[in-house]
């Protein structure tokens, strides 16, 4: 999730509701400038709320809901975010009420739980970044958020790497495992074993600056994201590359070709690449710039 | 956090309690080895010394593979998840 720091606008102590405006706050989706959003009008939103509407800003459009204040207090929504299910589907109402918009107009993702109190308070808050918005507008519109994740492959048993079979080259030729210089060879053993393990990790971690370099160069903005930690099943898989690509929206084909080629070559280095897209730019709200939010 | 975190079950406490031990004791173990290694190429260890150390880590790594295979553990049954810092011992 991106974090476009001072929207994820939770109400705050200061917010405190009073008692006429209490009852519905103002989630906010995102941010569309011209198209036709009109056709989100009437789509279901969070399921706690009513039905997801169109909140003019200027030359600018949010998509928004009504929904229960009390569902969606600062409180609440830590403890619903924190619940992995919960948090899913929070997750996934948000983004198809983004991915909906987008296709209607050229459209900034706002974070999740980006909250006001009433629309008064939501309209002078995304005022006051309108120039922000508009400048996210035109570094995104018309593109694309690809993601690229590689991954090490776990190295088999059938590897060709020196496992604890017998003798490597520097061992002597000693047959018997406890005759004279077999302490010798077993260090020679474990050294072989530990340096193909460095040398996989190494060509891997090359192949992984490959793919971002040659990405890179079909890509208007790229951003290295924090790579992910061993899964929760038995993964074994050690990712080694997390990266998002702002991508023109007619380089699709090309994206797909540099994919296809740096797959096999990555392959051969013992790393798996994982594609997806075209998403709608989250990871490029933000232009990973100044960060001048104005607040 | 991490998925794979000691369960204190009744049923398994005692198992999980030798997977521990051994855990440490291996990453002893591996620590041993790679100073080996090191002092080795540094130099500053005689043949025979090299023999020594050599033969007793590998005494130990097979009484370790005995101790596992007693108590029905795999290698990568001694091993922690330590979340964002990755795993105790190294996976390959």
């Amino acid at each position: 999730m991106t974090a476009a720091p001072c929207t994820t606008g939770v109400p705050t102590a200061t917010d405190v509701p009073t008692a006429t405006d209490a009852s519905t706050a103002t989630c906010v989706f995102a941010v569309c400038r011209g198209g036709d959003p009109a056709a989100l009008e009437g789509m279901p939103g969070h399921e706690e709320g009513a039905r997801v509407r169109l909140l003019p800003l200027g030359s600018l459009t949010a998509v928004v809901q009504d929904v229960p204040a009390d569902r969606f207090s600062e409180e609440a929504v830590r403890e619903r975010l924190s619940d992995g299910a919960e948090l899913e589907r929070c997750a996934r109402t948000h983004h198809a009420v983004v991915s909906a918009a987008a296709r209607c107009a050229p459209t900034v993702p706002l974070p999740l739980a980006t909250l006001y109190l009433g629309d008064e308070r939501a309209r002078a808050a995304l005022g006051k970044r309108e120039q922000h918005l508009h400048a996210a507008l035109d570094r995104i519109e018309g593109r694309a958020e690809w993601a690229v994740k590689a991954y090490t492959v776990p190295a088999r048993p059938d590897a060709p790497a020196p496992a604890g079979k017998p003798e490597g080259p520097a061992a002597p030729a000693s047959s018997s495992p406890d005759g004279p210089g077999s302490g010798r060879a077993y260090l020679e053993r474990v050294r072989s074993r530990k340096r193909a393990c460095d040398l996989r990790q190494e060509a891997a971690l090359r192949a992984a600056e490959r793919v971002d370099t040659a990405l890179r160069g079909l890509a208007v903005a790229a951003r290295r994201l924090r790579l992910h930690g061993p899964g929760p099943d038995r993964d074994r898989r050690t990712q080694m590359l997390n990266a998002a690509y702002l991508v023109d929206g007619d380089r699709d084909r090309e994206l797909a070709a540099a994919v296809g080629r740096l797959r096999q070559e990555a392959e051969a280095d013992g790393v798996r690449i994982e594609v997806s897209g075209p998403w709608v730019p989250y990871s490029f709200v933000d232009g990973g710039g100044t960060g001048d939010l104005g607040c | 956090m991490t998925a794979e975190r000691v369960d204190l079950d009744a049923d398994t406490v005692g198992r999980d309690l030798v997977a521990l031990v051994l855990t440490v004791v291996e990453l002893l173990r591996q620590l041993m080895e790679r100073q080996a290694i090191r002092r080795i190429d540094q130099g500053d260890l005689t043949d025979d010394q090299v023999e020594r150390i050599g033969r007793t880590l590998m005494l130990l790594d097979e009484r370790m593979a005995e101790l596992r295979d007693h108590h029905g553990l795999s290698p990568e049954d001694l091993n922690l998840d330590l979340g964002p810092l990755g795993t105790l011992l190294p996976r390959d």
